[in-house]
This record gives C-alpha cells, structure tokens and sequence, in this order.
C-alpha cells in the first residue's frame, strides 16, 4: 500500500477514535437522563482526551522511553524514542480524572438515597 | 428542538478539535533536534541516564523532574478517599451491619478469587518495586493491589479490610513522600531534590530516593482505592 | 531550614497526612493543626514579603533540583506574593471563625478540616506554580475539595449543588487539559516564562484555538458567564465558612490564572476586549439575578458573580491604573464578601428560614452582627468612608481614562441595582417586625473574633488606603512586567 496514504488512514484512525470519544462522552453528559451515564459519560470524555495525550507523544517507529539493556541497544542502532513527557502527564490525568470518578459516584449514591431515583428529571430541588 | 441544538454544539466541537488536530502530524516527531534539547521532552530522554541512572524516563519523569505534580496527585487521591467519606457518612442504626455485596457469589469465584488474590498482590509489588527499570510503577501497581482487594470484595460477602490499617498505610506513605522532599531542604538542597547516590543503571538499587518514592506511591495507592472501594461497595443492612 | 515558598505547600501536605493518625490520639487535635499551620504560614507570608519588597526581585524557587524550564518552580513575586498573603490571612480567619462552628462540628470533623485545609492548598498553589500543568494539578485539588465540602452537610440539596458543581468543573478540566497538550505540541515545554518567550512562533490560528480552550476550562471558576452556574447553588448549600472560603480563596484563584494566561502566556490584543464583554455580561445578568433573590446565600453568591464581573472589566481595561484597580478589588470582595458571608449566616441560622423575608428584625436581636453586616453592606457597593469606595473609584477613573464613558455609565447604572437589593437587606434587618423564636444560636467567640478583625480592615483602609496601596501598586506593576517575568525565571541557575 502506498505509505502516504496508509500514513494518513493510521492518523486519521488514531485521532479519529479519540475525538469520537470525546463526543460520545460529550452527548451521554448532554443528553442521558441518568446519573449513573453521565458520569460514564465523562470518565468516556476522559480516556479521549487521555488518548490524544499519547497519539501526540508517538512518534513513527519509536520504541518505549526506557533505557534498559535492549533499549540502550536500539537507541545505538538509531532508533528514536517517543516523547516521553505527554506518557508522564496523562498518568497524573488519569489519577486525577479517578478521584473525580469517585466522587461523582459518591454523589450519585447520596442523591439516590434522598431522593429513591438517580433520574436528572426526577431530582430537581434546586434549579438546573 | 434541545436535541437538534446539542447535535449542533457536537459537530461544532467535532469539526474544531479534528480541524486542530488535523495541523499535528500524527507520528511525527515534534522534540526538534535532540542533541539540541530544544523541547523538555528531549532534554529528558538526554540526561536521565547520565544524571538520575532511571531506565524509565516516563518514571524520572514523574517522580523526579516533576515529583511535585505526583505529590499533587497522590494528594488529589487522598482528597478523593476523604470527601468520599465525608459524603457517604452515615451513622449506622441499631441492629445494622457492614457487607460488600448483598447476594453470596458462587463456589468458584470464592475459590478461584483464594487462589490468586495473593499473586495479584506480589504482581503488584514486583509492578511498583521495579518502576524505575520497567514499565509500571507506583500508580499501576497500586491499582493492581486494590484490584486484588476487589476481587475479595465480590467473592466474599463479609469480606473487610480494617479502615485503621488503611489508614494508617495511606498515612504513612503520605508522611514518607513529604519527607523525602523536606529531607531535600534540610539538606541544603531543594525541595523533594534526589539527595542520595544514583548507583548504576539498570540495577535495582539505583536511581537515588526515586524507587523509595514511588514504593510509598504504590502503599499509598493501594490503601486509597482500597479505601474508596470499601466505602463504595459498603451496604448496611439488617443482621 | 530557611523559610521558602515551597512551605506553603509542603506543610499542610504534611499535616493532612498526619492528621487522621493524630485524630486517633486526641480529636480536639484536628481542629487545631489547621490553625496552627495557617498561622505559621502567615508568619512565611510576613516574612517572605519583606524580603520581597526589599529586594524587588521575585523569589524564585526550583524543585527536586532541575532549573526553570526542565523541573517545575515555585514564583513568588509582588503579585503573587500579595495574592497568597491574602489569601492565607483570609484562611486563617475562616479557620478561626469554622473552630467549633456548631453545625460543622457535628459532622465527622476530621474531613471537613482536611478538605479545608486542602482547599486553601490547592487555591495557594495554583498562584505559586509557574508551571502550567502543576497549575492544573492544583486547580483539580481546589476543586475536588470544593465538590466534597459543598455537599458537605448531610441534605439532599447538598448533594444536588455538589453534582452540579461536579458536572461543570469536570467539564472544565477536560477543556483546561486539551489546551495544555496543543500548548505542549506548539512550544515543547511546560514552564509559562518558557511558554510565554516561545509564543511568538505559534501559528495565529492555532493560538486562538488554544486560548479560547483555556478561557472556558479557567473562566468556569472565575465564574464568568456563562460558565458560573455552579456558583449560586454551591455557595448557598456549602457550609457558610466554606461559603466564604469560595469567595475569598477558589475565584481568587481562578481569576488568577485566567490573567496569568491572558496577561503573561498570550499576545493576543483581542483577548482584552472579551474580556471586558465577558465582564460586562456577566456583571449585568448576575447583579439583575441578585436583585430578584429571596434567599440570602443565593443573593450574596449573585453579588459575588457580579463582583468577579467588574474585576474581569478592570483587567480587561489593562492600563497600570486598571489593573491596579482590580487587584484593589479583588483583596476587598476576599474581605467584605467573607464579613458578609460570615454575618450573614448567623441570622440564616437564627431564622425561621433561609429567605430575606425570615430575617425581618433580627438586626434588633443581634446589633453587634447587623451592625457587622451593615458595614459589610455599605462597603460592597461603595460608600465613601468603606474600603469599597476606592477600588470602585479607581477602576471608573481608569475607565474615564481610556475614554470608555459607556462603561463608566453601565458600572454606576449597576451599582444603582447593588445598593437597592442590599439596603433592601439591611432595612429589612433593622425596621421589619421581630418575629418571636425562642432558639437563639450565639455565634462563637471566634466567630465574633474574626468578623470583628475584617470590619476594622474594612475600616481602615476605608480611612487609610495608604496602608494597602503600595503592595498593590507593586503588584500591578509586576503583573504588567512581563518581560521581567520570563527573564527572572529563566536566568535561575544560570
């Protein structure tokens, strides 16, 4: 196959993917009624967004950034390394992306015991 | 009508983050030359090994050069397991008692779950032990522990991991991580700055305070998701 | 140990790590450390900004040994510093004020002080970093204390403000994250004096992209509309300290960062002028709402979204005059917004109610608090001898200045709306009919302590601005500097 196109059908597939993600998320936030699928929803937007962190830091034929024997051997051989900064920041954002996680779900469980429903429509003491 | 208009808001979205994204070449190279060190990214991948002695990079990376994000971390984590409390407080009523799950799961789970509960657990220290030589690191290797630890919660009904020792695991972890940073400043240097010998690379023993940090990170992160999967689960109902 | 700027982070790290284990030996202990740390870090403040003022320089501190644009540092500037000061001293009266603030005692307070202490952390440090990342990171700490603490209290609507509130700042820092990683694709680091020098090769296009990305993640805490509702149902279902710790310290914080990206990282003119629209908007829609609340909290919370209107118009006017005009009026919003976050709940608490109508009177039973609050009241709508009068008067003189007579029109017209749905309060306190309930909560000593401490700065910079306005002309001026900025961080180590 020619590599320009197939270049191009990786990338499009790669970003592609990813912000589909996003908007999946996006609409279970906007639309789903239930509460329990809107925090799916934004843990969805989440791991698109953690996805475009790692698409960006790839670079074409890299290897992981380790230096263990086998990767200190590669890297003699001129084998590049991927960026290893964006590896590093999407950890943080995951962490931080499971405390929101659980606390959404804490609040979920909350309005679920006050209110016997987890429905948005169902729950509106206050103005949304 | 609302439906037209949020199918509107996502093809917008859409069309803006692909028209943006559609500027990055997948693939390519973005660190500029690497000898140059023009971009941090290649300045890391430069120096790690002369000055840390970390194979992982991504490890150095988080637990050193950026050691100050991860105690963010850590701390929203700790945040995370002490709102969760806070929320879902409630006094416990008189007759009441703890289960994870309301139905007994079957003999096999129970058995199997027995089985392997304890390679999850070695997994997981193997997996935050060497984060500075393999992938992995404290984070992963937490979260496999605390997998472990869900796996008890399915299988056994009356299954409890003592809050006092999940506390005092995170606390202690938490104590150690900030330390290892004041240790830094009392020495003269600065803050969470690796004050011991780096050793050599590839052992596993290298790589100065960054392994002693992020065995603390994995303790502190197994005690955590533990701790947040025990309040989650954690029903209350009539003996 | 030589004091630094890292303390302010690094020891309440400490102290809310070691707290659920001192919580085992004695609980009283929990309630104390907070103060006592917060106090100490007063002492750090008072320290660190001589030596700032001194020197002139920024103090500018590296972490885990790696210089400005490799590791992550610390900058401790006039401006900064002045922001943090405030914002320490704020959090030591709060902390005075919640000491066994009855409703809050009643809950597990273990986590309320831990979640308090982290939020101050988290707002603290989001002005400290000069790193855009860690900025992010402590952004999410502020806020997921935020969404626990509003939902602190064990009713329904508690729960429902805090999903809410979960919901849009989730949203936020999903917007806040993409902007990060098109910045890191552009310039290559992470550092903002490195990010702001490397600007200038960013294609246009892409700038805009990144700067609106940044606007809607950042101006979702700094409550510009139409990002800010959230903000009403927090601050009136949150514990009434943590109502004021909102006002004083987490938009204090999101303002900040908003000029930090605008002022320092961006060179786009443009972005003035939205901001001073955004202002607009949002001081026009939110001191309207305010008008038509019945409940207190909701009112003040309106009040507070209109203030951080006004101060977004004044940044937006960006001359040296404006600027300093909105960091006058951000240190007095911190100041009276807390005066009356803090009166104000007593006689929520006292009234059969939490509308305006339920305190009918009740300035007669308490005239100490409605004295309190009165003063509070004047002083945010600016009345002459009050501190507010100043920042008000600065600001519209700046605006005079740069010949901007529709927006001098559109800040009196509105100031016209504060005054009646605040006197409208007062004169309800002070002339309705007493309604007789036989429960009376006094407020605390402490409580008493720190609302007394804000009515005299009230009053003192009301009589004396000088006091006050020579930190803040500094600080405006170092904001402005941008050039030093970047050169102070980068020559580090050098």
């Amino acid at each position: 196959m020619d590599p320009i196109l197939y270049n191009k059908i990786i990338s499009v597939g790669v970003y592609g993917s990813a912000i589909g993600l996003i908007l999946i998320g996006l609409y279970a936030v906007l639309v789903k009624k239930h509460l329990t699928k809107i925090v799916i929803g934004l843990s969805i937007i989440d791991a698109g967004v953690h996805l475009l962190f790692i698409a960006v830091g790839f670079i074409k034929g890299g290897t992981a950034p380790i230096f263990s024997e086998k990767g200190i051997e590669l890297v003699n051989q001129g084998t590049a390394m991927v960026d290893p900064v964006p590896q590093a920041l999407v950890l943080t954002a995951i962490v931080i992306g499971f405390g929101v996680t659980a606390v959404a779900l804490s609040l979920v469980i909350r309005l679920y015991r006050h209110h016997h429903t987890a429905r948005i429509d169902h729950i509106k003491s206050l103005k949304w | 009508m609302k439906r037209a208009f949020i199918l509107l808001l996502l093809v917008v979205v859409g069309w803006v983050l692909a028209d943006t994204f559609s500027q990055i070449n997948f693939g390519e190279s973005r660190m500029g030359d690497i000898k140059q060190q023009e971009t941090v990214g290649a300045y890391y991948l430069n120096n790690t090994v002369e000055k840390l002695s970390v194979a992982n990079v991504v490890t150095a990376i988080v637990v050193n050069y950026r050691g100050f994000d991860t105690l963010g971390e850590v701390t929203v984590l700790f945040l995370a397991a002490s709102g969760l409390a806070s929320i879902l407080y409630r006094r416990k009523k008189r007759g009441e008692h703890d289960v994870m799950i309301l139905k007994n799961s079957s003999q096999l789970l129970q058995t199997g779950a027995k089985l392997i509960f304890p390679a999850i657990l070695v997994l997981g220290a193997y997996v935050f032990i060497h984060g500075h030589l393999t992938p992995g690191g404290g984070f992963q290797g937490g979260a496999i522990i605390a997998s472990g630890f869900l796996l008890m919660f399915m299988a056994y009904k009356d299954y409890h991991v003592s809050h006092n020792v999940l506390t005092w695991v995170e606390s202690v972890a938490g104590i150690l991580f900030v330390s290892v940073g004041i240790w830094g400043l009392i020495s003269g240097a600065t803050f969470l700055e690796n004050v011991l010998g780096t050793g050599t690379l590839n052992d596993l023993i290298s790589g100065g305070v960054i392994p002693l940090i992020y065995i603390a990170v994995g303790f502190k992160v197994a005690a955590e998701l533990t701790g947040v999967l025990e309040t989650l689960l954690n029903f209350k109902t009539e003996k | 140990m030589v004091i630094s700027p890292v303390h302010y982070i690094a020891l309440p790290l400490l102290a809310a790590f070691l707290m659920p284990l001192l919580a085992k030996v004695n609980r009283e202990l929990v309630r104390i450390i907070p103060g006592v740390v917060l106090t100490y870090l007063l002492f750090v403040s008072v320290v660190l900004m001589q030596r700032v003022t001194e020197t002139g320089q920024p103090i500018i501190e590296t972490l885990a040994g790696w210089q400005a644009p490799w590791g992550i540092n610390l900058v401790f500037s006039q401006f900064t510093g002045f922001l943090v000061s405030l914002m320490v001293f704020m959090a030591t009266l709060i902390w005075i004020f919640s000491y066994r603030f009855k409703k809050v005692d009643n809950e597990p307070a273990l986590k309320y002080y831990i979640l308090f202490m982290m939020l101050v952390t988290g707002s603290v440090g989001v002005v400290l970093t000069g790193d855009i990342f860690n900025m992010f990171v402590f952004m999410e700490i502020t806020a997921i204390a935020s969404y626990s603490l509003t939902s602190f209290y064990r009713d329904r609507d508690g729960a429902e403000a805090g999903f809410k509130y979960l919901l849009i700042g989730s949203l936020a820092s999903t917007f806040m994250l993409l902007a990060i990683l098109l910045l890191y694709t552009q310039v290559g680091t992470l550092n903002m004096a490195m990010i702001a020098e490397r600007m200038h090769t960013v294609p246009v296009g892409m700038k805009v992209t990144i700067l609106i990305l940044f606007l809607t993640g950042l101006g979702i805490e700094a409550e510009m509309f139409p990002l800010n509702g959230w903000a009403p149902d927090a601050y009136s279902q949150a514990p009434s300290p943590v109502g004021a710790t909102f006002a004083a310290l987490v938009v204090k914080a999101g303002v900040y960062s908003l000029i930090r990206v605008i002022f320092t990282l961006f060179d786009i003119q443009g972005a003035y002028q939205y901001l001073i629209i955004m202002g607009i908007i949002t001081l026009i829609i939110a001191e309207f709402a305010a008008m038509k609340q019945t409940n207190l909290k909701r009112m003040l919370a309106y009040s507070s979204i209109g203030q951080m209107g006004f101060v977004l118009i004044a940044f937006g006017i960006g001359t040296k005059e404006a600027v300093f005009g909105a960091l006058f009026l951000m240190f007095n919003h911190a100041i009276i917004k807390s005066l009356l976050f803090m009166s104000g709940s007593f006689f929520v608490y006292n009234s059969t109610s939490k509308d305006i109508k339920g305190l009918s009177g009740i300035g007669k039973k308490f005239p100490y608090m409605g004295f309190l609050f009165s003063i509070g009241a004047f002083a945010i709508v600016g009345l002459p001898p009050f501190s507010g009068f100043w920042s008000k008067l600065y600001i519209l003189i700046a605006a005079a200045d740069e010949s901007m007579l529709a927006l001098v029109a559109i800040i009196l017209l509105v100031s016209i709306v504060e005054i009646v749905y605040y006197f409208r309060v007062v004169a309800k306190l002070y002339f309705g009919k007493p309604t007789d309930k036989e429960v009376v909560h006094k407020p605390t000593f402490g409580g008493y302590f720190s609302m007394t401490v804000l009515a005299v700065v009230i009053l003192l910079v009301g009589f004396y601005p000088d006091i006050i306005t020579g930190f803040i002309h500094r600080a405006a001026d170092t904001l402005l500097d941008k050039g030093a900025y970047i050169s102070n961080v980068l020559s580090v180590g050098h």
